[in-house]
This record gives structure tokens, sequence and C-alpha cells, in this order.
């Protein structure tokens, strides 16, 4: 028997109980909505943590820095940080490189802030004011919507040195607002301490209650003369101008800077956003977990429907098989009614998927996210690769779900079969 | 006992076929060592009490079962030892069926009903149907060709069902009780439609029935009594 022939007759089979049809097929269908659903909602979340990794945190798509400096810095500084000659190497040899809109050189810091009563703990980053803002601006056609963070980092000016942005929860310890006066207090590369005036020129919030109590960005100068290391810095900041080129430039800078002699080790944005990382991993649990569930009720759903339609229809197959159609034509045509069962209740799903996401979409719902200070927009994407991931899994097993019943009518005797009342 | 064997090369020979069920504890000889030779164009009809292996020789010849023992011959070739795709195939290049319930596709047309076996032989849809409607001209339904089962009566459904079992140019027509379900006028006609369609195109016909009145209508009628042959007579 054609194919042509036999889903048409699998499609008229579809039509032989029209509510059982229906029940099924919605059944499919709103399975489908909340996987595509969840999927997109996801979709977005990556994307505006990834956002908020690269232009919120500032962390660029690649950060490189001498080998080891991750692991050691910190207890050798001197060892690991770039001078102001391999600084300048550097930063030509990855401007050169194809894709990248900018190279940066930065330098953390951590110390005391003093507000000349009190004093607590700080962690700084110091960046160029001009390289910082270019660093911080979206992409074309995103919104601040799009990334769920503000750095304050508008607010760095290269004109005025000592003035820094600070975290609001930092801020607040020490009574500090806009346009106050306080001083930083750090150690040299050698090991002295240096103190600095520093102005508040604009406060942020990390959206993380963990660091907002914590954070400031500096002008890079600033940071280098509480540092005493005039033109060094521990990492250069690279921003591509796609996000799925980092992983090809990185291996390419590797290769490019190990033949100049440099031995650095480049990391991507999401290996330095542990937050990202996390995330991701617990949404994509999540997100299998609720496909397996729908997946099941979707397989018993078919397996019920198509195991009554055989139990209904088994004089028919036996008549069917008697006047020419063989086992596999029996197995072929319950299939094809799952088959085609499922690829209407998807296509229906689809449908609901664009409906609710345009609900959900404009409804401008908000939520503040465990261990945040902000709220973020309730955003939904469509996730095109999952949502057709979701339906071919869907008609495979579904498919499968069909395939056993269809199976056992196929095998039975023909005369059993024609006496089935 | 009477058994009578037409002379020349039968279209179907059983050779001392047997047909046993295990009935729980019970094993029932539906079939006790029947041997037949059926010719072609015969009009041939199958009688005797309930429970005497009607069906059974009925689905034996039709080659949808299979003997405990014995030889089944189709045209000089031996068709006992061939595999269900194999048999399959044969079932629908060379024999139709008529049942006693119709067995007509509900979600398909009258025209759809007759043209399905040549569709699932592979022919394409057009000529498929071109052919069922003539095939439905035939028996008289070609106004009825849109018309699905459920809007016909019992006799014309019976009537599709005899176009169906003709569409494919079969050697052999096999219908097990075809009027069974039908009232008198209605059966008398589908005997005759059936003869006539014997008559015209020279297929065997076989078919089993309880009702003496139309056994006046055939060639020849073989009396089945607990699995054995009890008569086989030619009439002229």
């Amino acid at each position: 028997m054609k194919l042509s022939t036999l889903m048409a007759l699998s499609a008229r089979g579809l039509m032989r109980n029209r509510r059982r049809g229906a029940v099924t097929l919605m059944a499919i269908a709103f399975g489908f909505a909340a996987i595509s659903l969840f999927a997109g909602y996801t979709h977005n979340i990556y994307r505006g943590l990834s956002l908020q990794a690269i232009h919120g945190e500032l962390l660029g798509h690649l950060t490189l820095s001498k080998r080891g400096m991750s692991r050691e810095g910190k207890l050798d500084p001197e060892r690991y940080l770039l001078t102001a000659d391999e600084v300048q190497r550097l930063v030509a040899l990855v401007q050169a490189e194809r894709g990248v809109v900018l190279v940066t050189p930065r330098l953390a810091l951590s110390g005391i802030v003093s507000n000349g009563r009190a004093s607590t703990i700080f962690v700084a980053e110091g960046l160029d004011p001009e390289a910082a803002r270019r660093l911080h601006s979206l992409p074309d056609g995103l919104t601040r919507r799009d990334a769920r963070s503000d750095t304050g980092v508008q607010s760095l000016d290269r004109a005025q040195s000592e003035g820094v942005a600070l975290a609001e929860g930092l801020a607040a310890l020490l009574h500090l607002r806009q346009g106050d006066q306080a001083v930083v207090l750090s150690n040299t590369l050698g090991g002295q301490a240096n103190a600095l005036d520093i102005s508040v020129n604009g406060l942020f919030n990390t959206g993380n209650a963990g660091t907002n109590d914590l954070y400031a960005f500096m002008p890079l100068e600033l940071v280098r003369n509480l540092y005493d290391a005039s033109g060094r810095a521990d990492r250069l900041t690279v921003l591509l101008q796609s996000v799925d080129d980092t992983e090809a430039t990185r291996q390419r800078l590797l290769e490019k800077l190990r033949a100049a002699g440099f031995d650095m080790e480049i990391r991507t944005w999401n290996e330095l956003s542990a937050f990202y990382t996390q995330v991701h991993d617990m949404f994509d649990m999540i997100f299998g977990f609720i496909f397996s569930i729908v997946l099941t009720v979707v397989v018993m759903s078919v397996a019920n429907s198509m195991g009554m339609a055989v139990v209904e229809r088994t004089r028919e197959i036996g008549t069917l098989r008697a006047i020419g159609l063989r086992r596999r034509g029996v197995i072929g045509l319950f299939t094809g009614e799952a088959a085609l069962l499922v690829i209407l209740g998807c296509a229906v799903g689809v449908a609901l998927t664009f409906g609710v996401r345009y609900g959900i979409n404009v409804a401008d719902i908000s939520y503040v996210p465990p261990n945040q200070t902000a709220p973020v927009p309730l955003l939904v994407d469509i996730d095109a690769m999952r949502m057709l991931f979701t339906a071919l899994m869907m008609a495979c097993v579904g498919t499968v779900a069909a395939w056993i019943p269809a199976r056992r009518a196929a095998r039975q005797p023909i005369t059993d079969a024609l006496g089935h009342v | 006992m009477t058994q009578t064997c037409l002379a020349n090369t039968p279209l179907m020979r059983l050779v001392a076929v047997t047909r046993r069920f295990q009935l729980g504890e019970t094993v029932v000889d539906a079939l006790a060592g029947v041997s037949l030779d059926i010719q072609v164009g015969e009009f041939l009809a199958v009688w005797g009490p309930s429970g005497s292996g009607k069906s059974t020789l009925m689905n034996v010849l039709g080659l949808i079962d299979s003997p405990s023992s014995g030889e089944i011959w189709f045209d000089g070739a031996h068709v006992g030892h061939l595999s269900d795709d194999a048999l399959t195939g044969f079932r629908a290049q060379r024999i139709g069926f008529v049942f006693q319930s119709f067995n007509l596709v509900p979600v398909l047309s009258a025209v759809e009903n007759v043209a399905l076996p040549l569709q699932i032989q592979g022919m394409p849809k057009p000529q498929a149907l071109a052919r069922a409607q003539d095939c439905l001209a035939e028996v008289g339904l070609e106004t009825f060709a849109a018309f699905r089962p459920d809007r016909l009566s019992g006799g014309q459904r019976q009537r599709v069902a005899i176009a169906r079992a003709l569409s494919g140019s079969p050697s052999l027509v096999i219908a097990d009780e075809p009027t069974a379900n039908l009232d008198s006028e209605n059966s008398r006609m589908v005997i005759n439609l059936m003869r006539q369609m014997n008559q015209n195109h020279g297929v065997t016909f076989v078919f089993t029935t309880h009702d003496p009145r139309l056994l006046e209508h055939v060639d020849r009628k073989v009396l089945l009594r607990d699995g054995r042959i009890e008569s086989d007579e030619v009439l002229q």
C-alpha cells in the first residue's frame, strides 16, 4: 500500500471517535504548549543572564590573563600582573582580531572605604570609564529590560579620576550619598598602605544581595594609583560583535598569543559567571523533569486512545488483512494515525504557545527572584529548537505508543479478528 | 456419502485437510479430513447444520486460516507453506471475500470501500476509484458511490461488499453466510447477483448458507456435517 493511501486512511481513522480524538489532541496540545512556554521562559532567562554577565557585570565575552592568575594572582600579584608594555602589545594583538569590538585593561582591588567615622571593606573593579560605558551598552535592538542590572559605570569620568560608583548597599552602610566624599585605603603592589580621596559619582544595584554591600567601580587610573602600578593590569576584557563567536575567537586568540610568546589563559563569560552556569543547570534540570512528566502524559493519552481504537476496530483489521493488507500495513495504519494525532496536537500547541506568550509578554509581569534585590520582568521567548525537539520526541514516542497495540493487533489470527465482537 | 469430482486441473484442491481447535481441555475437529476439488467457474454452495465446519472450511479455502494437516493447492501450486506476507499478497490478487456482516470500512464511501483492495495492492487512487465505480455500476449502485455504509440498506451494503470482492478481478470469491443478515428478498437478490457475476466474469464462487431455498441457484452443493463432507452434488 502506498504511503499516501496509508496516511489518507489514517486521517479518516482519526475522524471516527471525534470526542476521544479531541481529548487526546488537546492533551498533546496543552502538554506541548506547557513545555514550549517553559522553554521560552528559560530561553529568556538565559538570554537575560548572558546579557547581564557580558554587559551588566561588565565581563565582556572573553577575559585574558596570565596563566595561573585566577588561582595564584592574589598571593603573588607582582608575578601575575601584566606590565604596561605587555598590556600595550596584547591590546594591539587582540584588537587586530576580526570580530573584536573592544579590548580594555582592568585591575581588581580590595580595601577599606571610610566616611571619616566608620569604614567597611569593598571590592572594586578599575576600568577605563569610556571603555566601561561601551562594555555596558547593549547590542543594537536590545533594551535595559533585556539585561537585569545597572552597574552605574555611566557615572565614571575620565576627567574626574577620583569619581567612583558604589553599590547601593555599600553606600548605605556608610550613609554615603551621590556627591559625598570618602577615603579608600588599600595596599600597594609593594605591600605599603595607600589612601586616596574619592567622590561618590553614582550608585548602582548589583541585583544580588550578596554583593550589593561590597562592590564598587572605579576609574582604572585611580586603582592603578592606589596599587602603585602605573600602566599595569591584571586582565584584559574583550567585547565581541556576537556572542556566538566566543569560543571560536578564544581558540584563535590562544593560537595567536602563543605564537607571539604570551603564556595566557582566556576564559569565556559563562565560565566566569558562576550564577549563569548555576541557573542554567538548574533550569535545564527542571525542564527535563517537566518534559518527562508531560511526555509521559502524552504517551499515556496516545497509547490509551490508540489502544481503544485497535480494540474497537479489530474486526476491521481482520477484514483488511483478509483483503490483502500486510501486517506491517496494519501497524503503519495505526502508527500513522498516532503520528498525525501528535502532529495536529503540536500544531495546536504552537498556536497556544504563541497566544499565551503574547498575553504574558504584554501583561508586564515582574517578580523578584531568590537572592535578588530588584524585580525582573517575566518574559517568554520562542525557543524554536526546543519546540522542534519536543515535537519530534512527542511524534516518536507517540508513534511507539501506538505501535505496541497495533503490532499486537496485526499479529492476531485473521479468523480471530474477524470473529471479534 | 456421495462425492463427485470434476475433471481438469481444479482451481483449488484440498487434500485430507483437518483443522483442530483446542477449547480448554477439549479438542474439537472442525474439519476432519476434507478433500475437495473446486473447478474454475463453479458456483458452489457449502451447507450444513450449525457447527458442521462451514466457516472453518471457508477460512481454509480463503487462505486466512491454516489447516492442522493436509494439503492446499491453488491453481496447481501448493500454497500451504507460504509465509504470511506471501499468503496476504496471494489473497489480494486471487481471492475476494464477502462477509456475513458486510465488514465495510465505516469512514469510507461505497466507492472508496470498493477501491480499497486495489489501493492496498498499490494501484493509484484515480485508477482505483474509476475501477471501483465500474464495479459499483455492475451491482447497480453507481448512484450510491458517495454514500457511506451507514446510509445504505443491508442489501445495498452486501452489494457493495460483492463489488469490493470483485474489484481486484479475483479467481475465487469466498462468501461466508452472505445472506445471513438479510431478509429473504435481499438474500435472493444477493445470490442472483453473485450468480450473475459468476456467469458474466467466470469467477468461481464458494459460499455457505443455511437457507435450503438458496441452494436451487447453485451448480454444486456440498453438505458438511461434523467436519466431513457428507455429500457433494453437481446439479444440472
